[in-house]
Protein backbone atom coordinates (compact mmCIF):
# COMPACT_ATOMS: atom_id res chain seq x y z
CA UNK A 1 0.00 0.00 0.00
CA UNK A 2 1.28 3.08 -0.92
CA UNK A 3 1.21 5.82 2.25
CA UNK A 4 -0.46 8.73 -0.15
CA UNK A 5 -3.43 6.37 -0.77
CA UNK A 6 -3.95 5.21 2.96
CA UNK A 7 -5.94 6.92 5.29
CA UNK A 8 -6.44 5.97 8.73
CA UNK A 9 -9.46 3.91 9.32
CA UNK A 10 -10.99 6.64 11.95
CA UNK A 11 -10.98 8.89 9.25
CA UNK A 12 -13.07 6.49 6.93
CA UNK A 13 -15.63 6.58 9.85
CA UNK A 14 -17.32 9.86 9.85
CA UNK A 15 -17.74 9.18 5.60
CA UNK A 16 -19.06 6.19 6.07
CA UNK A 17 -21.62 7.59 8.39
CA UNK A 18 -22.44 10.61 5.81
CA UNK A 19 -23.24 7.87 3.34
CA UNK A 20 -25.44 5.82 5.45
CA UNK A 21 -27.37 8.58 6.07
CA UNK A 22 -27.49 9.58 2.46
CA UNK A 23 -28.53 6.15 1.07
CA UNK A 24 -31.47 6.21 4.36
CA UNK A 25 -32.15 9.65 6.03
CA UNK A 26 -32.37 9.26 10.06
CA UNK A 27 -35.76 9.01 11.26
CA UNK A 28 -37.13 11.00 14.05
CA UNK A 29 -37.41 9.21 17.82
CA UNK A 30 -41.30 8.72 18.31
CA UNK A 31 -40.32 6.07 21.02
CA UNK A 32 -42.03 5.86 24.14
CA UNK A 33 -45.82 6.01 24.80
CA UNK A 34 -48.35 9.11 24.06
CA UNK A 35 -51.14 10.57 25.17
CA UNK A 36 -53.76 12.42 23.55
CA UNK A 37 -53.98 16.15 24.70
CA UNK A 38 -57.66 16.73 26.10
CA UNK A 39 -60.91 14.99 25.60
CA UNK A 40 -61.93 12.56 23.26
CA UNK A 41 -63.63 15.55 20.97
CA UNK A 42 -62.53 15.43 17.75
CA UNK A 43 -61.95 19.32 17.06
CA UNK A 44 -61.73 20.52 20.28
CA UNK A 45 -61.26 24.36 18.56
CA UNK A 46 -65.01 24.22 18.02
CA UNK A 47 -66.77 22.76 20.36
CA UNK A 48 -69.67 24.00 22.02
CA UNK A 49 -69.93 24.19 25.16
CA UNK A 50 -66.00 25.18 24.95
CA UNK A 51 -65.18 22.75 27.42
CA UNK A 52 -67.95 19.95 26.69
CA UNK A 53 -66.97 16.18 26.55
CA UNK A 54 -68.53 13.99 23.82
CA UNK A 55 -71.53 12.05 24.57
CA UNK A 56 -72.45 15.01 26.48
CA UNK A 57 -76.05 15.88 25.65
CA UNK A 58 -76.07 18.84 23.30
CA UNK A 59 -72.31 19.18 22.76
CA UNK A 60 -71.18 19.40 19.55
CA UNK A 61 -68.38 21.11 17.26
CA UNK A 62 -68.77 23.44 13.75
CA UNK A 63 -67.42 21.68 10.87
CA UNK A 64 -68.18 23.10 7.65
CA UNK A 65 -70.83 20.46 6.61
CA UNK A 66 -73.36 20.57 3.98
CA UNK A 67 -76.47 20.91 4.65
CA UNK A 68 -77.35 17.52 3.99
CA UNK A 69 -74.77 16.56 6.56
CA UNK A 70 -75.33 19.18 8.88
CA UNK A 71 -78.50 17.89 9.09
CA UNK A 72 -77.16 13.91 10.02
CA UNK A 73 -75.22 15.39 12.45
CA UNK A 74 -78.25 17.10 14.04
CA UNK A 75 -79.87 13.95 13.91
CA UNK A 76 -77.34 11.93 15.98
CA UNK A 77 -76.86 14.96 18.16
CA UNK A 78 -80.78 14.59 18.91
CA UNK A 79 -80.68 10.97 19.18
CA UNK A 80 -78.07 11.48 22.10
CA UNK A 81 -80.18 13.48 23.67
CA UNK A 82 -82.70 10.85 23.98
CA UNK A 83 -80.08 8.72 25.02
CA UNK A 84 -80.47 6.43 21.95
CA UNK A 85 -76.89 6.88 19.70
CA UNK A 86 -74.76 3.87 20.38
CA UNK A 87 -70.91 4.46 20.04
CA UNK A 88 -70.75 1.96 17.44
CA UNK A 89 -67.67 0.03 18.52
CA UNK A 90 -69.78 -1.17 21.48
CA UNK A 91 -69.58 -3.77 19.45
CA UNK A 92 -66.88 -5.26 20.36
CA UNK A 93 -64.01 -5.88 17.57
CA UNK A 94 -65.46 -2.88 15.46
CA UNK A 95 -62.31 -0.62 14.63
CA UNK A 96 -62.89 3.02 15.75
CA UNK A 97 -61.86 3.64 11.83
CA UNK A 98 -59.80 7.02 10.78
CA UNK A 99 -59.78 9.87 11.58
CA UNK A 100 -61.47 8.83 15.14
CA UNK A 101 -58.07 6.46 15.29
CA UNK A 102 -56.28 9.23 15.97
CA UNK A 103 -58.46 10.43 18.82
CA UNK A 104 -58.51 7.98 20.84
CA UNK A 105 -58.38 7.61 24.96
CA UNK A 106 -55.81 5.48 26.48
CA UNK A 107 -52.39 5.21 25.12
CA UNK A 108 -50.69 5.35 21.83
CA UNK A 109 -47.23 3.71 20.15
CA UNK A 110 -45.56 4.74 17.42
CA UNK A 111 -43.45 2.93 15.56
CA UNK A 112 -41.65 4.13 12.60
CA UNK A 113 -39.38 2.58 10.47
CA UNK A 114 -38.32 3.58 6.58
CA UNK A 115 -40.71 1.44 5.08
CA UNK A 116 -43.78 1.74 7.42
CA UNK A 117 -45.54 3.56 10.05
CA UNK A 118 -47.61 2.16 12.66
CA UNK A 119 -49.55 4.17 14.79
CA UNK A 120 -51.12 1.79 17.72
CA UNK A 121 -53.85 2.97 19.74
CA UNK A 122 -54.47 0.60 23.33
CA UNK A 123 -57.87 1.46 23.23
CA UNK A 124 -59.62 -0.68 21.09
CA UNK A 125 -57.14 -1.91 20.40
CA UNK A 126 -56.52 0.23 16.74
CA UNK A 127 -53.35 -0.26 14.45
CA UNK A 128 -53.07 2.38 11.42
CA UNK A 129 -50.60 1.21 9.00
CA UNK A 130 -48.59 4.36 6.97
CA UNK A 131 -46.68 2.43 3.67
CA UNK A 132 -43.80 5.33 3.40
CA UNK A 133 -42.22 2.94 0.87
CA UNK A 134 -42.81 4.85 -2.04
CA UNK A 135 -46.38 3.30 -3.10
CA UNK A 136 -49.42 4.97 -4.45
CA UNK A 137 -53.04 4.33 -3.22
CA UNK A 138 -54.29 0.97 -5.01
CA UNK A 139 -56.21 2.03 -7.91
CA UNK A 140 -59.67 2.56 -7.99
CA UNK A 141 -61.08 -0.99 -8.67
CA UNK A 142 -58.44 -2.90 -6.57
CA UNK A 143 -59.99 -0.99 -3.27
CA UNK A 144 -63.01 -0.54 -1.17
CA UNK A 145 -63.88 1.40 1.85
CA UNK A 146 -62.61 0.15 5.24
CA UNK A 147 -62.79 1.28 8.46
CA UNK A 148 -58.87 3.12 8.25
CA UNK A 149 -58.95 3.21 4.80
CA UNK A 150 -55.40 3.50 2.77
CA UNK A 151 -52.29 5.47 4.20
CA UNK A 152 -49.84 6.57 1.92
CA UNK A 153 -46.99 8.94 3.05
CA UNK A 154 -43.58 9.99 3.42
CA UNK A 155 -41.09 11.99 5.02
CA UNK A 156 -40.19 15.31 4.88
CA UNK A 157 -37.08 15.91 7.06
CA UNK A 158 -38.65 15.42 10.46
CA UNK A 159 -42.37 15.77 9.59
CA UNK A 160 -44.02 12.41 8.50
CA UNK A 161 -46.81 13.69 5.47
CA UNK A 162 -49.52 11.12 4.52
CA UNK A 163 -52.55 10.84 2.90
CA UNK A 164 -55.59 8.92 3.86
CA UNK A 165 -58.30 7.70 1.48
CA UNK A 166 -61.28 4.87 1.39
CA UNK A 167 -62.61 5.31 4.71
CA UNK A 168 -65.73 3.61 5.44
CA UNK A 169 -67.85 6.90 6.46
CA UNK A 170 -71.02 6.78 7.74
CA UNK A 171 -72.06 4.17 4.85
CA UNK A 172 -73.35 1.62 7.37
CA UNK A 173 -73.88 4.28 10.25
CA UNK A 174 -71.18 2.11 12.23
CA UNK A 175 -68.32 4.14 12.33
CA UNK A 176 -68.58 7.72 13.92
CA UNK A 177 -65.89 10.47 14.32
CA UNK A 178 -66.30 11.13 18.14
CA UNK A 179 -69.34 10.14 20.37
CA UNK A 180 -71.07 13.97 19.71
CA UNK A 181 -72.30 11.92 16.56
CA UNK A 182 -69.47 14.17 14.10
CA UNK A 183 -70.17 11.73 10.71
CA UNK A 184 -68.11 11.58 7.45
CA UNK A 185 -68.63 10.27 3.80
CA UNK A 186 -66.33 7.54 2.42
CA UNK A 187 -65.09 10.15 -0.07
CA UNK A 188 -63.11 11.81 2.62
CA UNK A 189 -59.74 12.56 1.79
CA UNK A 190 -56.89 13.83 4.44
CA UNK A 191 -53.63 15.15 4.53
CA UNK A 192 -52.13 14.75 8.02
CA UNK A 193 -48.93 16.26 8.74
CA UNK A 194 -47.30 14.83 11.73
CA UNK A 195 -44.24 16.05 13.26
CA UNK A 196 -42.29 16.15 16.85
CA UNK A 197 -42.88 19.69 17.95
CA UNK A 198 -40.75 19.27 20.86
CA UNK A 199 -39.52 16.30 23.35
CA UNK A 200 -42.94 15.64 24.79
CA UNK A 201 -45.27 16.45 22.16
CA UNK A 202 -45.82 15.30 18.88
CA UNK A 203 -48.27 16.79 16.73
CA UNK A 204 -50.74 16.15 13.71
CA UNK A 205 -52.19 18.85 11.96
CA UNK A 206 -55.09 17.54 9.73
CA UNK A 207 -57.01 18.70 6.46
CA UNK A 208 -59.82 16.87 5.84
CA UNK A 209 -61.24 17.68 2.66
CA UNK A 210 -65.20 15.18 1.55
CA UNK A 211 -66.49 16.28 -1.41
CA UNK A 212 -70.03 14.89 0.06
CA UNK A 213 -70.30 15.67 3.52
CA UNK A 214 -68.12 19.56 3.84
CA UNK A 215 -68.05 22.81 1.61
CA UNK A 216 -64.60 23.28 2.58
CA UNK A 217 -61.34 21.96 3.95
CA UNK A 218 -61.53 21.05 7.65
CA UNK A 219 -58.49 22.07 9.84
CA UNK A 220 -58.25 19.57 12.84
CA UNK A 221 -54.71 19.57 14.78
CA UNK A 222 -54.57 16.56 17.07
CA UNK A 223 -51.42 16.62 19.77
CA UNK A 224 -50.15 13.27 22.09
CA UNK A 225 -48.11 14.13 25.14
CA UNK A 226 -45.00 11.44 25.94
CA UNK A 227 -45.92 9.71 29.09
CA UNK A 228 -42.89 8.88 31.86
CA UNK A 229 -40.41 6.34 31.07
CA UNK A 230 -41.14 2.87 31.72
CA UNK A 231 -45.18 3.32 31.43
CA UNK A 232 -46.54 0.19 30.34
CA UNK A 233 -49.40 -0.33 27.77
CA UNK A 234 -52.19 -2.95 28.41
CA UNK A 235 -54.15 -5.67 26.79
CA UNK A 236 -57.69 -4.33 25.92
CA UNK A 237 -60.96 -6.54 25.36
CA UNK A 238 -64.38 -4.93 24.68
CA UNK A 239 -65.47 -8.73 25.27
CA UNK A 240 -63.85 -9.44 28.46
CA UNK A 241 -67.04 -8.11 30.33
CA UNK A 242 -68.65 -5.38 28.37
CA UNK A 243 -71.44 -5.27 30.57
CA UNK A 244 -73.09 -2.51 28.44
CA UNK A 245 -74.39 -3.80 25.40
CA UNK A 246 -76.97 -1.89 22.42
CA UNK A 247 -80.21 -3.09 22.17
CA UNK A 248 -81.76 -3.39 18.26
CA UNK A 249 -83.35 0.32 19.04
CA UNK A 250 -79.83 1.88 20.08
CA UNK A 251 -80.32 1.86 23.91
CA UNK A 252 -76.94 1.45 25.53
CA UNK A 253 -77.97 -1.38 28.40
CA UNK A 254 -76.04 -1.44 32.12
CA UNK A 255 -75.84 -4.88 33.29
CA UNK A 256 -75.76 -6.38 37.01
CA UNK A 257 -73.57 -8.72 38.57
CA UNK A 258 -75.85 -11.52 37.20
CA UNK A 259 -75.71 -10.73 33.62
CA UNK A 260 -79.14 -9.99 33.63
CA UNK A 261 -80.00 -5.94 32.55
CA UNK A 262 -81.04 -3.19 35.56
CA UNK A 263 -82.44 -0.42 33.66
CA UNK A 264 -86.29 -0.04 34.66
CA UNK A 265 -86.82 -0.42 30.67
CA UNK A 266 -85.20 -2.49 28.45
CA UNK A 267 -85.83 -1.22 25.48
CA UNK B 1 -35.55 9.52 49.41
CA UNK B 2 -38.68 7.81 50.85
CA UNK B 3 -40.38 11.14 51.48
CA UNK B 4 -39.54 12.42 47.84
CA UNK B 5 -41.18 9.08 46.83
CA UNK B 6 -44.21 9.75 49.00
CA UNK B 7 -44.35 13.74 48.14
CA UNK B 8 -44.00 12.23 44.35
CA UNK B 9 -46.58 9.66 44.61
CA UNK B 10 -48.91 11.76 46.61
CA UNK B 11 -48.84 14.84 43.81
CA UNK B 12 -49.79 11.66 40.99
CA UNK B 13 -52.57 10.47 43.04
CA UNK B 14 -53.82 14.07 43.44
CA UNK B 15 -53.24 14.81 39.59
CA UNK B 16 -55.23 11.57 39.14
CA UNK B 17 -57.65 13.17 41.47
CA UNK B 18 -58.89 15.80 39.19
CA UNK B 19 -59.39 13.45 36.13
CA UNK B 20 -63.18 12.52 35.12
CA UNK B 21 -64.20 9.61 34.92
CA UNK B 22 -64.07 8.64 30.89
CA UNK B 23 -65.89 6.04 29.71
CA UNK B 24 -63.98 5.04 26.29
CA UNK B 25 -66.05 2.05 25.37
CA UNK B 26 -69.66 3.53 25.28
CA UNK B 27 -72.61 6.22 25.83
CA UNK B 28 -72.80 7.39 29.28
CA UNK B 29 -76.02 8.64 28.78
CA UNK B 30 -77.83 6.39 31.51
CA UNK B 31 -75.64 8.28 34.12
CA UNK B 32 -76.70 11.63 35.29
CA UNK B 33 -73.63 13.42 35.07
CA UNK B 34 -75.27 16.75 36.50
CA UNK B 35 -75.95 14.59 40.20
CA UNK B 36 -73.82 13.54 43.00
CA UNK B 37 -74.83 11.12 45.22
CA UNK B 38 -73.43 9.00 48.16
CA UNK B 39 -73.42 5.47 49.06
CA UNK B 40 -71.68 3.34 51.89
CA UNK B 41 -71.43 -0.68 51.75
CA UNK B 42 -69.46 -2.99 51.69
CA UNK B 43 -67.67 -4.18 48.66
CA UNK B 44 -69.40 -7.56 47.35
CA UNK B 45 -66.86 -7.87 44.42
CA UNK B 46 -64.36 -5.48 42.62
CA UNK B 47 -64.07 -6.67 38.70
CA UNK B 48 -60.44 -5.66 37.25
CA UNK B 49 -61.68 -5.94 33.89
CA UNK B 50 -61.65 -4.47 30.32
CA UNK B 51 -63.56 -2.42 29.18
CA UNK B 52 -64.48 -0.88 32.14
CA UNK B 53 -63.92 -1.78 36.11
CA UNK B 54 -67.28 -2.31 38.38
CA UNK B 55 -67.94 -2.15 41.71
CA UNK B 56 -70.02 -4.41 43.34
CA UNK B 57 -71.20 -2.79 46.89
CA UNK B 58 -74.15 -3.87 49.22
CA UNK B 59 -75.73 -1.16 50.75
CA UNK B 60 -77.94 -1.64 54.32
CA UNK B 61 -80.82 0.28 54.33
CA UNK B 62 -84.17 -0.36 56.61
CA UNK B 63 -85.78 -2.25 53.69
CA UNK B 64 -82.69 -5.01 54.12
CA UNK B 65 -79.85 -5.18 51.84
CA UNK B 66 -79.52 -3.89 48.05
CA UNK B 67 -76.46 -4.80 45.56
CA UNK B 68 -75.29 -1.96 43.45
CA UNK B 69 -72.74 -1.64 41.17
CA UNK B 70 -70.61 0.88 39.94
CA UNK B 71 -68.93 1.21 36.95
CA UNK B 72 -65.38 2.98 36.52
CA UNK B 73 -63.12 3.52 33.63
CA UNK B 74 -60.68 1.34 32.23
CA UNK B 75 -57.95 -0.86 33.82
CA UNK B 76 -55.13 0.27 31.94
CA UNK B 77 -55.50 3.93 32.66
CA UNK B 78 -56.71 3.53 36.19
CA UNK B 79 -53.52 1.87 36.20
CA UNK B 80 -51.45 4.67 35.62
CA UNK B 81 -53.23 6.71 38.02
CA UNK B 82 -52.52 4.50 40.75
CA UNK B 83 -56.07 2.13 40.84
CA UNK B 84 -54.88 -1.81 41.33
CA UNK B 85 -57.02 -4.64 41.36
CA UNK B 86 -56.47 -4.64 44.87
CA UNK B 87 -57.73 -1.15 45.84
CA UNK B 88 -61.18 -2.41 46.57
CA UNK B 89 -61.22 -5.32 48.83
CA UNK B 90 -64.21 -7.78 49.66
CA UNK B 91 -65.56 -6.96 53.33
CA UNK B 92 -63.89 -3.80 52.78
CA UNK B 93 -66.42 -0.80 53.89
CA UNK B 94 -66.55 1.69 51.75
CA UNK B 95 -68.31 5.01 50.78
CA UNK B 96 -68.68 6.51 46.78
CA UNK B 97 -69.33 9.31 45.64
CA UNK B 98 -71.56 8.33 41.81
CA UNK B 99 -73.11 9.76 38.97
CA UNK B 100 -76.54 8.21 39.62
CA UNK B 101 -78.35 5.98 36.56
CA UNK B 102 -81.39 8.13 35.29
CA UNK B 103 -83.92 5.52 35.73
CA UNK B 104 -83.30 5.45 39.60
CA UNK B 105 -82.15 1.54 39.45
CA UNK B 106 -79.07 0.46 41.79
CA UNK B 107 -76.31 1.52 39.49
CA UNK B 108 -73.92 4.69 38.53
CA UNK B 109 -70.84 6.10 37.21
CA UNK B 110 -67.75 6.25 39.97
CA UNK B 111 -66.80 9.89 40.84
CA UNK B 112 -65.20 9.54 44.24
CA UNK B 113 -64.41 6.85 46.73
CA UNK B 114 -63.48 7.25 50.63
CA UNK B 115 -61.91 4.40 52.88
CA UNK B 116 -62.42 3.71 56.09
CA UNK B 117 -58.93 5.20 56.96
CA UNK B 118 -60.14 8.40 55.72
CA UNK B 119 -58.18 7.82 52.58
CA UNK B 120 -59.51 9.15 49.29
CA UNK B 121 -59.48 8.13 45.60
CA UNK B 122 -61.11 10.22 42.42
CA UNK B 123 -62.77 13.48 43.32
CA UNK B 124 -64.04 13.03 46.43
CA UNK B 125 -64.48 16.44 46.96
CA UNK B 126 -67.00 17.01 44.03
CA UNK B 127 -70.25 17.69 46.10
CA UNK B 128 -73.31 16.07 46.26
Amino acid sequence: MKPKTFLPGILLLPLLAFAQRGAAPALPDWSGVWQMVGPTVFDTSTVEPPNGRAGDPGVRERPPYNAEWEAKYQKNIDAIRRGVMPDPVNTCGTPHGFPRVMNLPDVYEFAVRPEQVWIIGENGPNILRIYTDGRAHPAPEDMWPTYTGDSVGKWEGDTLVFDTVSSKGFRDEDVIVDRTGLVLSEKLHVVTRMRKIDDTTIEAQMVLEDPVALKSPWRVTKRYRRQPAGTRVYDYSCAENNRNPVTATGKTLTLGSDGKPIDKVVD
Amino acid sequence: MKSRTLAFALAFLSLASLQAVLLGHHSASMFDNTKVMEISGTIKEFQWTNPHVWIQVNVQSAAGVKEWSIEGGGPNTLSRQGWRPTTFKPGDTVSFRINPMRDGTPAGLFVGAKFSDAKTLGRWEAQP
